[in-house]
């Protein structure tokens, strides 16, 4: 309906009604919609979290700047969970197989995401991604997904992409003040890790405060530090996937 | 970055519903950006501005930007401080940092003005 006058819209303007309200009729109309510009990739966020559950895959959202240590964490976890934990991995950059090609190497199903520009990730792309994966050599059978997503702590917070743990990371020689600066990096995630601990003889870089500003901003973060290389602090990295994964496993079988 | 991206599937939406009210122009938009949606609201604006430029249906229209109040309660003495600006540093009445915020987390499309 038309919104000055109440008459039909313009597609359905045969009938003969009197405009002695004398507005100038331009068959305009205002159209009340109330739709979240979230919604589309969330909808799609669900239905991909709605299939890892079937598969009884944990899937985890890895986000971060670039440059703090994603890919080598994830090299170093598929190492210390070889067969123990059937791991898969998408990759999520702007350009180029690298990272990829470094999973490969260490033997698990692998796949690239390039986004060719796009700053995140989002649910239509991990939904393509994952099936891609899953016909990958051993792709069929994994338990623990990671989607390592665009270095970038700014957009990707805003995307969800179906995982059931969100997780932030930040290396010791960015600084202390993420949390502060990027607040919704770390009020959207449940897990919240900072690497390269083995470099904070060299740097300024108070732990204890780092992890207070994360928990002001949210309090049921859960924190942890270590260091890929030297493996220190790993086993808490390690015990928290092995925890997300027995409990997946149990619920299937049940 | 990504308010580009958003501004895309805004103007996919646009499209739907100017198909189905049999609309071929877009006079005015009226989005509620939430404080805490992780959305810059000039850089949405921006967005909008050069992505309309080039798009027959919603070229020339206006953007209504409202922004919503957050409530922030306070974990200490329930205290409940409402504001629409940034996230208060602490709890005006009894200084506690830890303060849960409720709302102002979604981005929508409010209104749509065509013909």
């Amino acid at each position: 309906m038309c919104d000055t006058c109440g008459c039909p819209s313009p597609s359905d303007h045969s009938h003969d009604h009197d405009h002695s309200s004398g507005h100038s009729h331009s068959h305009s109309k205002t159209v009340d919609v109330h739709a979240s510009l979230f919604a589309a990739n969330d909808a799609l966020a669900r239905a991909n979290r709605e299939h890892f559950d079937e598969i009884g895959a944990v899937a985890l959202n890895l986000i971060s700047s670039p440059g703090s240590g994603k890919t080598t964490l994830l090299e170093h976890t598929i190492e210390a969970l070889k067969g123990e934990i059937n791991i898969g991995v998408i990759e999520g950059d702007i350009e180029t197989e690298r990272d990829a090609e470094r999973i490969r190497a260490k033997g698990v199903p692998v796949i690239q995401l390039t986004t060719g520009g796009a700053c995140h990730l989002d649910a239509a792309m991990t939904h393509k991604g994952f099936h891609r994966l899953q016909k990958e050599p051993g792709g069929e059978a994994i338990e623990l997904l990671f989607i390592e997503n665009v270095g970038n702590l700014v957009c990707p917070a805003t995307f969800d992409l179906g995982e059931h743990e969100r997780v932030v990371l930040v290396s010791v020689p960015e600084g202390p003040d993420k949390p502060a600066k990027y607040p919704k990096a770390f009020t959207s995630s449940h897990t919240f890790v900072i690497t390269k601990t083995d470099l904070l003889p060299y740097f300024d870089f108070p732990v204890a405060e780092a992890m207070g500003d994360a928990l002001q901003l949210n309090p049921k973060l859960r924190t942890m530090d270590l260091s890929s290389t030297t493996g220190n602090g790993m086993e808490s990295w390690l015990n928290y996937l092995r925890e997300l994964v027995k409990k997946m496993r149990a619920v299937k079988k049940a | 970055m990504h308010e580009i991206s958003l501004v895309q599937g805004l103007f996919e939406q646009l499209k739907e519903l100017a198909a189905a009210n049999n609309a071929t122009r877009i006079i005015s938009v009226t989005m509620e950006i939430g404080p805490l949606c992780g959305v810059v609201v000039d850089s949405f604006q921006f967005g909008f501005d050069i992505l309309s430029a080039d798009d027959e249906l919603v070229r020339g229209a206006k953007m209504i930007i409202q922004v919503p109040p957050v409530s922030y309660r306070c974990t200490n003495c329930s205290h409940v401080e409402i504001t629409a600006g940034r996230k208060p540093d602490a709890c005006p009445a009894c200084g506690e940092l830890l303060l849960i915020p409720d709302g102002g987390s979604d981005l929508l499309l409010r209104q749509v003005e065509m013909e």
